[in-house]
């Protein structure tokens, strides 16, 4: 998802106060982790007089806005991830986009989908590594590793009683992160 | 740095798109029609520069309007924006897209303003550099791991659960030499694929993502 909003150039500092408060305090990223379907987000400031000028010939952007880009990689449907925004991140949310010309409001929603669908523009190429994986699944993936990889140092010299009772806690252990991944179920 | 989050850099690169109003077909409709062309799974070229994690490419028509009484502007360029985020640092990674995938940014970025060609690879970082935007806030959920290990534990997750399934109920002298053997596997199975592999040679179970 790419989305672009316009800002007044006297707003953009704030904005910056607030990404520097939530990058340096951990716990106000809480929900946004727990929230557990991003595998990459990021907000990117661009004032009005930073857009590239490669060449003289080029014309200079001439802009009253700064603006506010956003790019995010999720799982799931667009109406999906909007609607656990707009219920579980909404505070964070309009902190973010309070200082965005006519931002609505994340809540409720009906606005705050017209709004967004105003100014996202679409992806002509997108690249994923573990396309077929949500980012829950690479978490689960990575603790069946850790487990796996404790489990074989162990249990390589044991006898098959022990072996299996090694093997039943070890089964125990990772038996909620064993479920398959695949292409996600399409839903609105 | 906000462009990094632990191990994996986020890398935002806006360059203008030539305009030239003498030819048929623009550069803009150019690039996106390449662009479509472009394949993306194992294929892509960018599970060549396998430190990639997720990458896109878009072109940005314009900024929005988005009614009043906001002012109405617009951009006087078409800029193609480059998003990435990948494993390691700036400097390596541009490099290795110059040497390893060089037709590819040959055939996106010759339609960009200023873009210098790729037979120099300092000239196109430096180049790339002057077109990158420093990213305010970034978020990566998983920051600590490679691409490289985020599939190996994919590819052991979907073996382990294959062979679970299957061992259900065996005596455990049984599961334990059936294990050995699910090791043995493991370490001679070649590496996942980024970017995805459907392809009928490779085994379900040793299938990342399946």
């Amino acid at each position: 998802m790419n989305a672009i909003t316009p800002m007044k150039p006297w707003k953009t500092p704030l904005l910056r106060v607030f990404f520097f408060i939530l990058g340096a305090v951990k716990p106000l990223q809480t929900d946004l982790k727990n929230l557990s379907f991003i595998h990459f987000a990021r907000w990117v400031i661009i004032t009005r007089h930073q857009f590239p000028q490669l060449s003289p010939q080029q014309p200079r952007e001439e802009l009253r806005y700064d603006y506010l880009m956003f790019f995010s990689n999720f799982n799931g449907t667009w109406n999906q991830y909007i609607d656990a925004f707009s219920a579980v991140l909404s505070q964070g949310l309009n902190a973010i986009w309070r200082w965005s010309e006519k931002f609505p409001g994340s809540v409720p929603v009906t606005p705050f989908k017209a709004y967004i669908s105003q100014l996202q523009f679409d992806t002509d190429y997108y690249y994923n590594a573990y396309p077929r994986a949500a980012t829950n699944d690479v978490k689960a993936a990575l603790r069946v590793q850790d487990a796996f990889n404790e489990f074989v140092k162990t249990s390589q010299t044991l006898s098959p009683s022990d072996f299996e009772k090694a093997y039943r806690q070890f089964l125990v252990r990772v038996q909620a992160d064993l479920g398959s991944t695949g292409m996600a179920p399409v839903g609105t | 740095m906000a462009n990094q989050s632990g191990q994996v850099y986020g890398l935002t690169i806006l360059s203008p798109i030539v305009e030239n109003e003498r030819i048929d077909i623009c550069h803009a409709t150019e690039l996106r029609w390449y662009l479509a062309s472009l394949p993306r799974d194992h294929t892509s070229p960018f599970a060549r520069v396998s430190s990639t994690h997720l990458a896109r490419l878009v072109v940005m028509d314009d900024v929005v309007f988005v009614g009043a009484p906001a002012h109405e502007e617009h951009l006087k360029s078409r800029y193609l924006v480059f998003e990435t985020n990948f494993d390691g640092d700036l400097d390596t990674y541009l490099t290795r897209m110059a040497r390893e995938i060089p037709e590819v940014v040959e055939s996106v970025w010759k339609h960009c303003v200023g873009y210098p060609g790729v037979a120099d690879p300092a000239g196109f970082v430096a180049y790339m550099k002057k077109c990158q935007i420093a990213t305010t806030f970034f978020f990566a959920d998983v920051n600590d791991k490679t691409v490289q290990q985020n599939l190996r534990a994919l590819q052991v997750q979907s073996a382990l659960a294959h062979f679970i399934e299957k061992n259900q109920g065996e005596p455990a002298a049984e599961i334990q030499k059936s294990f050995g053997v699910l090791l043995e596997r493991l370490a001679k199975a070649p590496a996942p694929l980024p970017g995805g592999d459907d392809s009928e040679e490779t085994s379900a179970e040793d299938r990342p993502h399946d």
